[in-house]
């Protein structure tokens, strides 16, 4: 006799298989994954995420609107960081972002959709940036300053 | 092909062996973004940030045999950012598979329909916890104990003792009982 316990997970299994598979395009997003990445770049690795600290995601979620906290990220390669303010508005989002130490910039924010849209904005003297964006999704900052030396690309959150 | 001979290729830009990868785990990534009850939009972005962040460490990975291990732990680190941005209310505001009236394709036979009804409500009622183990135990390809604990942050040992009750509970439920199911 079959272990029940067995016999009730591959009832499961096939309940899963018939009402949620994998969706097509999310295979084929993660397949188009490959194409994104980049060799001649430093990655700026993910050192904060605001959104990780349930004190303000709690806030997040009850207070929302008004007051609601802004999340705040931050990437790292060797001396530059790259810290951004994301703000929501509806679909939309604006991305207010601080390269240190301060260098004029430019500044690529690409999305990791089919469009494959690319935001392009300039620093200021003093490593400001401001840059909206029509919608969310997954993005990415790719860092190209004027003093020599490799670009610097962000690793990919989603806002 | 081992894991590691496709990293290598993949490596190498060969976009084959990136898709044998894919195909290898996108059902693991998929059941675990699905086992936190995110909307289908949600667990989209989700699976595919995992993805991407695979690409980005893909020249890091130093035990390959684990990788499924890793995406799981990457998953439910995504999974958990976007509940947390999200909040409840929205991560959840898409039909899903727990809530959604089951879609009623013509060819599905209708003692297929009722069996996937009863399955449904029965899985509703089983708690948060429960339901996303049993995503993943059922998944198409089955998520390992290790790969398990690593998307739930559950201790590997738990993990039996937790599915036992589970599958319990779902077998007690009204819904099942009346159907007669193992």
């Amino acid at each position: 006799m079959d272990d029940p316990d067995d016999t009730l997970v591959s009832e499961l299994r096939e309940y899963f298989a018939r009402v949620d598979p994998v969706p097509l395009l999310v295979t084929e997003a993660a397949k188009a994954a490959l194409g994104w990445r980049r060799l001649d770049a430093d990655l700026a690795e993910l050192l904060s995420d605001s959104s990780d600290s349930s004190v303000e995601a709690e806030a997040l979620a009850g207070v929302r609107g008004v007051g609601a906290p802004v999340r705040t990220v931050s990437f790292g390669a060797g001396e530059v960081t790259v810290e951004l303010e994301i703000h929501v508005e509806g679909t939309r989002r604006t991305v207010l972002g601080l390269i240190t130490p301060p260098s004029v910039s430019t500044i690529e924010i690409e999305t990791a959709d089919s469009a494959a849209e690319v935001a392009t904005v300039e620093s200021d003297g003093l490593g400001r940036f401001r840059a909206p964006l029509p919608h969310g999704g997954n993005i990415r900052l790719r860092v190209t300053s004027v003093d020599p030396g490799p670009p610097v690309e962000t690793s990919w959150i989603t806002i | 092909m081992t894991l590691e001979a496709l990293i290598r290729s993949a490596l190498d830009g060969d976009a084959a062996a990136w898709n044998e990868i894919v195909d290898r785990f996108d059902g693991l990534v998929w059941a675990t973004t699905r086992g936190y009850r995110l909307s289908a939009a949600d667990a989209a972005d989700a699976t595919q940030t995992t993805w991407l962040r695979l690409v980005e460490h893909l020249d890091r990975i130093q035990d390959p045999e684990r990788l499924g291990a890793w995406l799981a732990t990457t998953a439910r680190h995504e999974c958990l950012r976007l509940i947390r941005l999200r909040g409840r209310e929205l991560a959840t505001d898409e039909a899903d598979v727990f809530d959604a009236p089951i879609d009623q394709a013509p060819d599905r036979r209708l003692l297929t329909r009722e069996r996937d009804r009863a399955l449904q409500r029965a899985l509703a009622s089983i708690g948060e916890r429960c339901q996303a183990l049993l995503r993943m135990l059922a998944a198409v390809e089955p998520l390992s104990y290790e790969e398990i604990g690593a998307a739930l942050g559950m201790p590997v040992g738990a993990i039996g003792p937790t599915r036992a009750r589970c599958l319990e509970k779902l077998r007690r439920s009204p819904e099942l009982v009346s159907l007669g199911m193992p």
